[in-house]
């Protein structure tokens, strides 16, 4: 389809391998410690993502819904794991609640995109849906740690005035807004930032994945502002959910803030 | 009306906190309490004897294991825990106060119950000032600019602004010095005498009970070893617990010096 694009062969492959040699010297020279962990990072790359260009090979050859639908979920699931290994202190049904946030945050704004905006036809083309739903639930995963563990923080550092709007008379949603609305800011600064400096500094990857294949640049730039959109949309709402359901886990059913 | 019983009653409540693998750690037995309108209640006893806990229980901020606390003879629990917290604010030991000014500060209870800002220049919020000795002038400064001693008062301001009926106190002197943490007990003792303020005062600072207190229960181990007027229990104590913590309490024996 593309006639311009290169393949890179086993052996290309091996060669570029060389480089990550001489990481290790470099490392070794100036006695950082890293040798070990560039090799095994660098074999564990390759083991990955060999796995994953299979798997979709795999999917993209069978032409149905399920197993697209078992990428995304498994792809789910490792997000998750992902913020729970992050995270030091996980509050109250955290896997729950972290979950359902980026079911709802990721899948929703993926969907939207993919089904609304694009069109895709079939609904379920992995040529889209998987890729994309992978840059976003990347994304959102950065933020909705970031926010999990800025609550955290917030909950511990705010305590105090926590407690004196409590004994104030405030509602626990009250209480606990300048906590949560400093969540979503850490969250968010991210994606702000990125889309702010975007073109300016980098070429994004799906932009330089699309031009490299052929793509041109002008459709490559257009999915990638679309892209930035999602990925914003979808780290807002994930962190929005997970605030929303988390911070009353803060909180005991009589309204006063949790043993420590 | 006088009230058929005294508007803040405690009836045999127990409270023990999560302890490792499972086991609960007993903090209150059993307890009984009751302190009535105009009147100062001083807890006192030994740190970790489970009086800052009992304290809490009033206003909800921890929960009983058993038994029960009435507010006018209403179960606390029936109450939406906003609205009896209005009703019996608590004055902590450190005095928090908002960002923002005196002003601010004092609006700040409304702004969290959503109610309509009160007139701060109004003669309802000008005798809270007044009995709180909050000068007027301090109302546009920076809260946190305050002295401790100003900041306290500032607080015990604005947990008075709304329907407030009882006060809990949780050794709101023991960061001050000693004139002003006098000056502040006088405070106590004209908002009781003059608006009626029930007041549950937890501290280890036997000086400043004598000061204020009107009744005093002595708390050792979560158990109530001792009750009575302020005199009583602290000079003419019955139990050998009591003669033992009042003696041993450095404060009782530079009460003595003096």
């Amino acid at each position: 389809m593309n006639p311009t694009i290169i393949d890179i062969s086993l052996w290309d492959l091996m060669t570029v391998y060389s480089l990550l040699l001489m990481s290790i010297g470099l490392a070794h020279l100036l006695k950082s410690g890293q040798g070990r962990d560039i090799f095994w990072a660098g074999l564990r790359m390759f083991v990955q993502l060999l796995l994953v260009g299979y798997v979709l090979h795999l999917v993209f050859a069978l032409k149905t819904a399920l197993p697209v639908l078992l990428v995304l979920v498994v792809m789910i699931g490792f997000a998750v794991q992902t913020i729970g290994a992050r995270v030091q202190v996980k509050m109250p049904h955290f896997y729950r609640v972290v979950g359902t946030s980026i079911l709802f945050g990721c899948g929703g704004m993926t969907f939207f995109f993919c089904i609304l905006v694009i069109g895709l036809e079939p609904w379920y083309d992995p040529r889209y849906l998987i890729p994309l739903a992978g840059m976003v639930i990347g994304n959102s995963m950065t933020g909705a740690s970031l926010a999990v563990e800025r609550l955290n923080a917030e909950f511990r550092e705010r305590r105090e005035e926590i407690e004196t709007a409590l004994c104030l008379g405030s509602s626990v949603q009250l209480a606990a807004a300048p906590a949560v609305s400093s969540a979503f800011r850490a969250a968010l600064i991210p994606s702000v930032n990125s889309m702010a400096a975007m073109g300016l500094v980098f070429l994004p990857g799906l932009m330089t994945g699309q031009i490299l294949s052929g793509t041109e640049p002008l459709i490559a730039v257009k999915y990638q502002i679309a892209i930035m959109c999602v990925i914003t949309g979808s780290v807002a709402l994930t962190t929005f959910l997970i605030l929303r359901l988390g911070y009353r886990s803060y909180f005991t059913p009589y309204q006063s803030l949790r043993e420590e | 009306m006088r009230q058929a019983q005294p508007l803040l009653v405690a009836r045999e409540v127990s409270f023990s906190r999560q302890a490792e693998a499972g086991q609960r750690l007993p903090i209150l037995q059993e307890t009984d309490l009751q302190v009535d309108s105009g009147e100062i209640l001083a807890v006192v006893g030994p740190s970790g004897s489970g009086k800052s806990t009992l304290l809490r229980l009033f206003n909800r901020l921890l929960e009983p294991d058993r038994g029960q606390i009435l507010l006018a003879g209403q179960d606390i629990r029936t109450l939406p825990p906003p609205l009896l917290r209005t009703r019996i604010p608590l004055v902590a030991q450190k005095p928090f106060l908002f960002s923002g000014t005196v002003r601010n500060n004092l609006q700040i209870p409304a702004r969290l119950r959503r109610a309509a800002l009160p007139d701060i220049e109004g003669p309802e919020i000008q005798e809270i000032l007044d009995l709180c000795q909050v000068s007027p002038s301090w109302l546009d400064r920076d809260a946190h600019k305050l002295s401790i001693g100003q900041q306290q008062r500032v607080c015990v301001a604005r947990s008075l602004v709304g329907p407030c009926q009882a006060l809990l106190l949780d050794e709101p002197t023991s960061a001050l010095d000693r004139p002003t943490a006098d000056q502040l007990a006088q405070t106590f003792h004209q908002l009781a005498r003059k608006r009626g303020l029930a007041m549950i005062f937890v501290t280890h600072d036997l000086r400043i009970i004598e000061r204020c207190a009107d009744c005093v229960v002595l708390l050792l181990d979560g158990t109530v070893v001792e009750e009575g007027p302020t005199d009583q229990v602290l000079h003419h104590p019955a139990t050998d617990a009591a003669r033992e913590f009042l003696s041993s309490d450095p404060m009782e024996k530079r009460t003595f010096a003096e």
